[in-house]
Protein backbone atom coordinates (compact mmCIF):
# COMPACT_ATOMS: atom_id res chain seq x y z
CA UNK A 1 0.00 0.00 0.00
CA UNK A 2 1.35 3.13 -1.15
CA UNK A 3 0.17 6.15 1.03
CA UNK A 4 0.06 8.39 -2.06
CA UNK A 5 -3.33 5.63 -3.18
CA UNK A 6 -4.91 7.27 0.10
CA UNK A 7 -7.39 9.72 -0.63
CA UNK A 8 -7.99 11.66 2.36
CA UNK A 9 -11.01 13.07 2.90
CA UNK A 10 -13.90 13.65 5.13
CA UNK A 11 -17.55 12.41 5.71
CA UNK A 12 -20.34 13.83 4.15
CA UNK A 13 -22.28 15.29 6.33
CA UNK A 14 -18.83 16.62 8.04
CA UNK A 15 -18.23 20.21 8.38
CA UNK A 16 -14.62 20.74 6.92
CA UNK A 17 -12.55 22.55 9.23
CA UNK A 18 -13.96 21.13 12.35
CA UNK A 19 -11.45 18.14 13.54
CA UNK A 20 -10.32 16.90 10.62
CA UNK A 21 -8.35 19.30 9.88
CA UNK A 22 -6.84 20.05 13.63
CA UNK A 23 -6.56 16.66 14.53
CA UNK A 24 -5.12 15.68 10.91
CA UNK A 25 -7.10 12.26 11.95
CA UNK A 26 -6.04 11.32 8.54
CA UNK A 27 -9.81 9.88 8.32
CA UNK A 28 -10.27 7.79 5.20
CA UNK A 29 -12.68 8.75 3.13
CA UNK A 30 -14.02 5.40 0.86
CA UNK A 31 -16.17 6.51 -1.85
CA UNK A 32 -19.52 6.93 -1.77
CA UNK A 33 -20.74 3.26 -3.79
CA UNK A 34 -18.58 1.59 -1.74
CA UNK A 35 -20.86 0.49 0.60
CA UNK A 36 -24.25 0.61 0.05
CA UNK A 37 -25.76 0.05 3.86
CA UNK A 38 -24.65 -1.63 7.13
CA UNK A 39 -24.75 -5.42 6.33
CA UNK A 40 -22.45 -4.33 2.92
CA UNK A 41 -20.19 -2.56 5.76
CA UNK A 42 -20.32 -6.05 7.91
CA UNK A 43 -19.55 -8.41 5.20
CA UNK A 44 -16.61 -6.26 4.41
CA UNK A 45 -15.20 -6.75 7.58
CA UNK A 46 -16.03 -10.21 7.95
CA UNK A 47 -14.37 -10.78 4.68
CA UNK A 48 -11.02 -9.46 6.38
CA UNK A 49 -12.22 -11.42 9.60
CA UNK A 50 -12.15 -14.31 7.77
CA UNK A 51 -9.04 -14.08 6.33
CA UNK A 52 -7.15 -12.89 9.47
CA UNK A 53 -8.65 -15.89 11.18
CA UNK A 54 -7.73 -18.38 8.92
CA UNK A 55 -4.10 -16.96 8.77
CA UNK A 56 -3.81 -17.40 11.97
CA UNK A 57 -5.50 -21.07 12.22
CA UNK A 58 -3.14 -22.04 9.30
CA UNK A 59 -0.22 -20.00 10.95
CA UNK A 60 -0.20 -21.25 14.30
CA UNK A 61 -0.61 -24.75 13.81
CA UNK A 62 2.76 -24.21 11.84
CA UNK A 63 4.95 -24.33 15.27
CA UNK A 64 6.99 -21.60 14.24
CA UNK A 65 6.56 -19.56 17.03
CA UNK A 66 7.95 -19.62 20.93
CA UNK A 67 7.39 -18.69 24.15
CA UNK A 68 5.79 -15.63 24.49
CA UNK A 69 4.96 -14.64 20.44
CA UNK A 70 3.47 -18.15 20.76
CA UNK A 71 1.24 -17.18 23.51
CA UNK A 72 0.42 -14.13 21.94
CA UNK A 73 -0.29 -15.16 18.67
CA UNK A 74 -2.99 -17.92 19.60
CA UNK A 75 -4.77 -14.93 21.27
CA UNK A 76 -5.03 -12.87 18.57
CA UNK A 77 -5.86 -15.79 16.66
CA UNK A 78 -8.83 -16.58 19.08
CA UNK A 79 -10.06 -12.91 18.54
CA UNK A 80 -10.17 -12.81 15.09
CA UNK A 81 -12.18 -16.12 14.93
CA UNK A 82 -14.39 -14.30 17.71
CA UNK A 83 -14.93 -11.19 15.43
CA UNK A 84 -15.52 -13.88 12.65
CA UNK A 85 -18.77 -15.01 15.39
CA UNK A 86 -19.92 -11.41 16.36
CA UNK A 87 -19.73 -10.23 13.14
CA UNK A 88 -21.69 -12.90 11.22
CA UNK A 89 -24.63 -12.58 14.32
CA UNK A 90 -24.48 -9.24 13.64
CA UNK A 91 -25.64 -9.24 10.02
CA UNK A 92 -27.85 -12.10 10.80
CA UNK A 93 -29.66 -9.97 13.18
CA UNK A 94 -29.80 -7.04 10.80
CA UNK A 95 -31.54 -9.02 8.58
CA UNK A 96 -28.74 -9.20 6.09
CA UNK A 97 -26.87 -12.80 4.79
CA UNK A 98 -23.28 -13.01 5.92
CA UNK A 99 -20.97 -14.03 3.23
CA UNK A 100 -19.08 -16.98 3.72
CA UNK A 101 -15.43 -17.68 4.44
CA UNK A 102 -13.22 -17.00 1.37
CA UNK A 103 -10.82 -19.72 -0.05
CA UNK A 104 -7.23 -18.45 0.92
CA UNK A 105 -3.74 -19.41 0.51
CA UNK A 106 -0.84 -17.69 2.49
CA UNK A 107 1.97 -18.46 -0.37
CA UNK A 108 5.34 -18.60 1.95
CA UNK A 109 4.08 -16.65 4.80
CA UNK A 110 4.42 -19.49 6.95
CA UNK A 111 8.22 -19.89 5.51
CA UNK A 112 9.50 -18.51 9.16
CA UNK A 113 8.70 -17.23 12.16
CA UNK A 114 9.87 -14.28 11.04
CA UNK A 115 7.75 -14.27 7.44
CA UNK A 116 4.51 -14.97 9.62
CA UNK A 117 4.51 -12.67 11.84
CA UNK A 118 5.87 -9.67 9.70
CA UNK A 119 2.72 -10.85 7.55
CA UNK A 120 0.34 -10.49 10.90
CA UNK A 121 1.94 -7.29 11.38
CA UNK A 122 0.82 -6.35 7.09
CA UNK A 123 -2.84 -7.81 8.33
CA UNK A 124 -3.23 -6.44 11.53
CA UNK A 125 -2.34 -2.96 10.59
CA UNK A 126 -4.25 -3.27 7.26
CA UNK A 127 -7.42 -4.40 9.39
CA UNK A 128 -7.10 -1.05 11.75
CA UNK A 129 -7.02 1.02 8.47
CA UNK A 130 -10.00 -1.04 7.03
CA UNK A 131 -12.59 -0.43 10.12
CA UNK A 132 -11.35 3.22 10.16
CA UNK A 133 -11.77 3.88 6.39
CA UNK A 134 -15.36 2.34 7.00
CA UNK A 135 -16.84 3.82 10.56
CA UNK A 136 -17.69 6.89 8.46
CA UNK A 137 -20.30 4.60 6.79
CA UNK A 138 -21.89 2.72 9.53
CA UNK A 139 -25.36 4.16 10.08
CA UNK A 140 -26.34 2.21 12.94
CA UNK A 141 -25.07 2.84 16.70
CA UNK A 142 -24.55 -0.19 18.07
CA UNK A 143 -23.17 -2.03 14.87
CA UNK A 144 -20.61 1.36 15.58
CA UNK A 145 -19.50 0.44 18.82
CA UNK A 146 -18.82 -2.82 17.70
CA UNK A 147 -16.99 -2.01 14.45
CA UNK A 148 -15.07 0.92 16.78
CA UNK A 149 -13.95 -2.11 19.62
CA UNK A 150 -12.89 -4.35 16.83
CA UNK A 151 -10.95 -1.88 15.44
CA UNK A 152 -9.41 -1.14 18.69
CA UNK A 153 -8.15 -4.78 19.40
CA UNK A 154 -7.00 -4.71 15.42
CA UNK A 155 -4.71 -2.02 17.08
CA UNK A 156 -3.69 -3.50 20.34
CA UNK A 157 -2.52 -6.52 17.59
CA UNK A 158 -0.62 -4.53 15.59
CA UNK A 159 1.29 -3.02 18.13
CA UNK A 160 2.52 -6.32 19.72
CA UNK A 161 3.41 -8.06 17.16
CA UNK A 162 5.54 -5.07 15.62
CA UNK A 163 7.02 -5.17 19.19
CA UNK A 164 7.36 -8.95 18.53
CA UNK A 165 9.57 -7.92 15.63
CA UNK A 166 11.63 -5.58 17.16
CA UNK A 167 10.66 -3.17 15.03
CA UNK A 168 11.50 0.63 15.90
CA UNK A 169 8.57 1.75 18.16
CA UNK A 170 7.50 4.49 16.07
CA UNK A 171 6.29 3.79 12.55
CA UNK A 172 6.68 -0.01 13.72
CA UNK A 173 4.90 -0.02 16.77
CA UNK A 174 2.81 2.60 16.51
CA UNK A 175 1.79 4.98 13.22
CA UNK A 176 1.77 8.28 14.73
CA UNK A 177 -0.49 10.03 17.28
CA UNK A 178 -3.28 9.12 14.91
CA UNK A 179 -4.38 5.56 13.17
CA UNK A 180 -4.50 6.33 9.49
CA UNK A 181 -8.00 5.02 7.53
CA UNK A 182 -7.81 3.29 4.19
CA UNK A 183 -9.85 2.89 1.40
CA UNK A 184 -12.28 -0.32 0.57
CA UNK A 185 -10.48 -0.30 -2.74
CA UNK A 186 -6.73 -0.43 -0.92
CA UNK A 187 -7.54 -2.86 1.44
CA UNK A 188 -8.85 -5.04 -0.92
CA UNK A 189 -5.53 -4.64 -3.25
CA UNK A 190 -3.67 -5.24 0.09
CA UNK A 191 -5.37 -8.50 0.91
CA UNK A 192 -5.15 -9.87 -2.49
CA UNK A 193 -2.20 -11.48 -2.46
CA UNK A 194 -4.01 -13.93 -0.69
CA UNK A 195 -6.65 -14.53 -2.28
CA UNK A 196 -4.98 -14.36 -6.31
CA UNK A 197 -3.35 -17.55 -5.81
CA UNK A 198 -6.46 -19.05 -6.35
CA UNK A 199 -6.95 -16.95 -9.62
CA UNK A 200 -7.89 -19.92 -11.11
CA UNK A 201 -11.20 -20.76 -9.66
CA UNK A 202 -12.23 -17.20 -8.65
CA UNK A 203 -15.16 -15.60 -10.20
CA UNK A 204 -15.56 -11.94 -10.21
CA UNK A 205 -18.02 -9.25 -11.72
CA UNK A 206 -20.51 -9.94 -9.62
CA UNK A 207 -21.98 -6.69 -7.80
CA UNK A 208 -23.87 -8.20 -5.50
CA UNK A 209 -22.06 -8.94 -1.79
CA UNK A 210 -24.18 -12.16 -1.64
CA UNK A 211 -22.72 -13.57 -4.56
CA UNK A 212 -25.03 -14.52 -7.65
CA UNK A 213 -21.22 -14.03 -9.69
CA UNK A 214 -20.27 -17.10 -12.36
CA UNK A 215 -17.70 -15.46 -14.38
CA UNK A 216 -14.28 -16.53 -13.88
CA UNK A 217 -10.81 -15.28 -13.89
CA UNK A 218 -8.69 -17.87 -15.58
CA UNK A 219 -5.80 -15.78 -15.68
CA UNK A 220 -3.64 -14.53 -12.70
CA UNK A 221 -2.64 -11.64 -15.31
CA UNK A 222 -5.93 -10.20 -14.98
CA UNK A 223 -6.32 -10.24 -12.00
CA UNK A 224 -3.43 -8.14 -11.64
CA UNK A 225 -4.14 -5.88 -13.96
CA UNK A 226 -7.54 -5.22 -12.72
CA UNK A 227 -6.39 -4.86 -9.28
CA UNK A 228 -8.41 -3.25 -6.98
CA UNK A 229 -11.09 -2.74 -8.87
CA UNK A 230 -11.81 -6.57 -10.04
CA UNK A 231 -11.62 -7.23 -6.28
CA UNK A 232 -13.86 -4.52 -5.49
CA UNK A 233 -16.36 -5.93 -7.47
CA UNK A 234 -15.79 -9.42 -6.91
CA UNK A 235 -13.96 -10.61 -3.92
CA UNK A 236 -17.18 -10.90 -1.40
CA UNK A 237 -19.09 -13.26 -3.84
CA UNK A 238 -16.40 -15.14 -4.06
CA UNK A 239 -15.56 -15.09 -0.60
CA UNK A 240 -19.02 -16.52 -0.59
CA UNK A 241 -19.07 -18.85 -2.84
CA UNK A 242 -15.51 -20.97 -2.71
CA UNK A 243 -14.29 -21.86 0.54
CA UNK A 244 -15.33 -25.79 0.08
CA UNK A 245 -13.54 -25.94 -3.79
CA UNK A 246 -10.36 -24.72 -2.39
CA UNK A 247 -10.34 -27.08 1.02
CA UNK A 248 -11.01 -30.20 -0.96
CA UNK A 249 -8.46 -29.69 -3.53
CA UNK A 250 -5.62 -28.55 -1.24
CA UNK B 1 -10.19 -3.72 34.66
CA UNK B 2 -11.09 -1.84 38.00
CA UNK B 3 -11.19 2.00 37.23
CA UNK B 4 -11.37 2.82 40.48
CA UNK B 5 -8.33 1.53 41.50
CA UNK B 6 -6.55 3.89 39.68
CA UNK B 7 -4.01 6.07 41.79
CA UNK B 8 -5.30 3.82 44.47
CA UNK B 9 -8.97 6.02 44.27
CA UNK B 10 -7.05 8.77 45.36
CA UNK B 11 -7.92 12.63 43.64
CA UNK B 12 -5.36 13.80 40.86
CA UNK B 13 -7.10 17.21 39.89
CA UNK B 14 -6.86 19.66 41.55
CA UNK B 15 -7.97 23.47 40.68
CA UNK B 16 -6.23 26.49 41.52
CA UNK B 17 -8.97 28.89 41.60
CA UNK B 18 -12.58 27.73 42.49
CA UNK B 19 -14.09 28.98 38.86
CA UNK B 20 -11.90 26.75 37.45
CA UNK B 21 -13.36 24.03 39.58
CA UNK B 22 -16.88 25.15 39.32
CA UNK B 23 -16.32 25.06 35.37
CA UNK B 24 -14.55 21.66 35.83
CA UNK B 25 -18.23 20.21 37.54
CA UNK B 26 -19.87 22.08 34.88
CA UNK B 27 -18.43 20.07 31.73
CA UNK B 28 -18.14 17.24 34.07
CA UNK B 29 -21.95 16.91 34.21
CA UNK B 30 -22.06 15.78 37.79
CA UNK B 31 -23.34 17.89 39.12
CA UNK B 32 -27.07 19.29 39.60
CA UNK B 33 -27.03 22.28 37.31
CA UNK B 34 -25.13 20.42 34.42
CA UNK B 35 -25.48 20.24 31.10
CA UNK B 36 -28.53 21.81 30.55
CA UNK B 37 -27.99 24.58 32.87
CA UNK B 38 -25.25 26.10 30.24
CA UNK B 39 -27.20 25.21 27.00
CA UNK B 40 -29.82 27.65 28.47
CA UNK B 41 -27.18 30.07 28.70
CA UNK B 42 -28.08 30.63 32.63
CA UNK B 43 -24.50 31.56 33.85
CA UNK B 44 -24.83 34.23 35.89
CA UNK B 45 -22.38 36.90 34.61
CA UNK B 46 -21.46 37.02 30.91
CA UNK B 47 -17.99 37.02 31.31
CA UNK B 48 -18.50 33.53 32.91
CA UNK B 49 -20.67 32.03 30.10
CA UNK B 50 -18.50 33.22 27.61
CA UNK B 51 -15.17 31.67 29.11
CA UNK B 52 -17.07 28.33 30.20
CA UNK B 53 -15.74 25.21 28.70
CA UNK B 54 -18.20 23.61 26.16
CA UNK B 55 -19.93 21.43 27.56
CA UNK B 56 -22.64 19.72 25.34
CA UNK B 57 -22.65 17.94 22.53
CA UNK B 58 -19.44 16.91 20.37
CA UNK B 59 -17.79 20.20 21.93
CA UNK B 60 -18.25 18.44 25.30
CA UNK B 61 -16.58 14.93 24.22
CA UNK B 62 -14.12 17.06 22.73
CA UNK B 63 -13.52 18.28 26.23
CA UNK B 64 -13.97 15.60 28.15
CA UNK B 65 -11.02 14.05 25.93
CA UNK B 66 -9.11 17.05 26.17
CA UNK B 67 -8.89 16.53 30.16
CA UNK B 68 -8.24 12.89 29.97
CA UNK B 69 -4.80 13.82 27.60
CA UNK B 70 -3.89 16.31 29.97
CA UNK B 71 -3.94 13.62 32.41
CA UNK B 72 -2.29 11.18 30.35
CA UNK B 73 0.31 14.00 28.79
CA UNK B 74 1.30 15.27 32.19
CA UNK B 75 1.64 12.18 33.85
CA UNK B 76 4.18 10.45 31.34
CA UNK B 77 5.96 14.25 30.90
CA UNK B 78 6.22 13.14 35.42
CA UNK B 79 7.42 10.22 34.56
CA UNK B 80 9.90 10.20 32.06
CA UNK B 81 11.61 13.05 33.86
CA UNK B 82 11.70 10.83 36.76
CA UNK B 83 14.26 9.02 34.82
CA UNK B 84 12.74 5.21 35.68
CA UNK B 85 13.05 3.52 32.04
CA UNK B 86 15.83 2.70 29.79
CA UNK B 87 16.77 0.78 26.21
CA UNK B 88 13.82 -0.79 24.56
CA UNK B 89 10.85 0.56 27.59
CA UNK B 90 12.29 3.87 27.47
CA UNK B 91 12.12 3.70 23.45
CA UNK B 92 8.69 2.11 23.63
CA UNK B 93 7.22 4.40 26.47
CA UNK B 94 8.64 8.01 24.81
CA UNK B 95 6.57 8.09 21.76
CA UNK B 96 3.55 7.21 24.13
CA UNK B 97 4.22 10.58 25.72
CA UNK B 98 4.54 12.49 22.39
CA UNK B 99 1.56 11.52 21.43
CA UNK B 100 -0.44 12.34 24.27
CA UNK B 101 0.79 15.71 23.90
CA UNK B 102 -0.08 15.93 20.44
CA UNK B 103 -3.64 14.74 21.05
CA UNK B 104 -3.93 17.64 23.55
CA UNK B 105 -2.51 20.44 21.00
CA UNK B 106 -4.58 18.59 18.18
CA UNK B 107 -8.33 18.15 20.78
CA UNK B 108 -7.40 21.99 21.64
CA UNK B 109 -6.96 23.27 18.08
CA UNK B 110 -10.19 21.29 17.04
CA UNK B 111 -12.40 22.93 20.04
CA UNK B 112 -11.16 26.38 19.12
CA UNK B 113 -11.74 25.68 15.22
CA UNK B 114 -15.22 24.59 15.79
CA UNK B 115 -16.19 28.04 17.99
CA UNK B 116 -15.80 25.84 21.25
CA UNK B 117 -13.91 27.08 24.61
CA UNK B 118 -11.37 24.51 25.03
CA UNK B 119 -11.38 23.29 29.17
CA UNK B 120 -8.80 24.75 31.44
CA UNK B 121 -5.92 22.56 31.88
CA UNK B 122 -6.09 20.86 35.43
CA UNK B 123 -3.61 20.29 37.78
CA UNK B 124 -2.65 17.25 38.97
CA UNK B 125 -1.08 15.79 41.92
CA UNK B 126 -0.10 12.45 42.17
CA UNK B 127 0.35 9.79 45.48
CA UNK B 128 3.22 10.04 46.32
CA UNK B 129 5.28 6.49 44.92
CA UNK B 130 3.36 6.73 41.45
CA UNK B 131 6.76 7.70 40.25
CA UNK B 132 9.12 6.34 42.78
CA UNK B 133 9.88 3.03 40.99
CA UNK B 134 9.40 1.52 37.19
CA UNK B 135 7.07 -0.94 38.26
CA UNK B 136 4.86 1.55 39.84
CA UNK B 137 4.83 3.89 36.90
CA UNK B 138 4.30 1.14 34.23
CA UNK B 139 1.64 0.00 36.13
CA UNK B 140 -0.44 3.22 36.47
CA UNK B 141 0.25 3.96 32.82
CA UNK B 142 -1.29 0.35 31.74
CA UNK B 143 -4.48 1.47 34.38
CA UNK B 144 -4.34 5.06 32.43
CA UNK B 145 -4.15 3.73 29.00
CA UNK B 146 -7.02 0.74 29.31
CA UNK B 147 -9.27 3.52 31.01
CA UNK B 148 -8.75 5.89 28.08
CA UNK B 149 -9.53 3.60 25.73
CA UNK B 150 -12.73 2.37 27.62
CA UNK B 151 -13.42 5.96 27.96
CA UNK B 152 -12.92 7.07 23.92
CA UNK B 153 -15.08 3.77 22.98
CA UNK B 154 -18.07 5.08 25.83
CA UNK B 155 -18.21 8.01 23.30
CA UNK B 156 -18.09 6.34 20.04
CA UNK B 157 -22.31 5.85 20.01
CA UNK B 158 -22.76 9.45 21.18
CA UNK B 159 -20.55 12.14 18.77
CA UNK B 160 -22.73 12.83 16.26
CA UNK B 161 -19.90 14.66 13.63
CA UNK B 162 -18.41 12.21 11.50
CA UNK B 163 -15.23 14.47 11.58
CA UNK B 164 -15.26 13.86 15.35
CA UNK B 165 -15.66 10.50 15.24
CA UNK B 166 -12.87 10.05 12.68
CA UNK B 167 -10.82 12.17 15.01
CA UNK B 168 -11.96 10.64 18.16
CA UNK B 169 -11.91 6.76 16.57
CA UNK B 170 -7.86 7.83 14.90
CA UNK B 171 -6.96 8.40 18.77
CA UNK B 172 -8.46 5.57 20.74
CA UNK B 173 -6.89 3.09 17.86
CA UNK B 174 -3.71 5.12 19.28
CA UNK B 175 -4.76 4.21 23.07
CA UNK B 176 -5.39 1.26 22.22
CA UNK B 177 -2.01 0.78 20.73
CA UNK B 178 -0.25 1.96 23.82
CA UNK B 179 -2.62 0.10 26.25
CA UNK B 180 -1.04 -3.24 24.78
CA UNK B 181 2.54 -2.03 24.75
CA UNK B 182 2.37 -1.30 28.32
CA UNK B 183 0.12 -4.48 29.82
CA UNK B 184 3.05 -6.00 27.83
CA UNK B 185 5.68 -4.50 29.94
CA UNK B 186 3.95 -5.06 32.92
CA UNK B 187 3.78 -8.71 32.14
CA UNK B 188 -0.36 -8.72 31.84
CA UNK B 189 -2.82 -9.65 29.25
CA UNK B 190 -1.98 -7.26 25.92
CA UNK B 191 -5.68 -8.55 25.00
CA UNK B 192 -7.84 -8.64 27.68
CA UNK B 193 -10.55 -8.96 25.51
CA UNK B 194 -11.74 -9.42 21.90
CA UNK B 195 -13.83 -6.54 21.73
CA UNK B 196 -13.29 -3.14 23.30
CA UNK B 197 -14.94 -2.18 26.57
CA UNK B 198 -16.63 0.96 27.27
CA UNK B 199 -17.25 3.34 29.75
CA UNK B 200 -19.55 6.03 30.40
CA UNK B 201 -18.39 9.68 30.96
CA UNK B 202 -19.17 8.96 34.93
CA UNK B 203 -17.64 6.19 35.18
CA UNK B 204 -14.08 7.50 33.98
CA UNK B 205 -14.46 10.89 35.88
CA UNK B 206 -14.96 8.43 38.66
CA UNK B 207 -11.86 7.11 38.73
CA UNK B 208 -9.45 10.14 37.86
CA UNK B 209 -11.26 12.66 40.43
CA UNK B 210 -13.00 10.65 43.12
CA UNK B 211 -13.37 13.54 45.18
CA UNK B 212 -16.33 15.08 42.45
CA UNK B 213 -18.55 12.31 44.33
Amino acid sequence: MSRRQFVRGELSEIPAPLALGALQAKFELADAADFADDVDVLNYALTLEYLESAFYEQGNAKGLLTGKAKTYLARIGLDEAFHVTAITQTIQKLGGTPVKSPTVDFGQSFASAKSYLTTSHTFENTGVGAYLGAAGFVKNKDVLQAAAGIFGVEARHAAIVGNLLGLKAEGGVYTGAAETGIAKKTVLAAVSPFLSQMAGKMPVGGVNTGGGSTAGIQDKALLSAGGAALLGAGVLAYAARHRESTNTES
Amino acid sequence: MDTGSLFEGRPVITFGHETDRRNFLRWAGLVGVGAAFVAGGGLGTGTAAAAAPSTVGDLGILNYALTLEYLEADFYGEGLKANLLHGRELALVTPIADHEAQHVAAITAAIKAAGGTPVARPKLTYPSGTFGSRTKFLATASQFEELGVTAYHGQVPLIKSGAVLGAAASIAGVESRHAAILADLNGGQPFPAPIEKHATKATVLKAVTPFLK
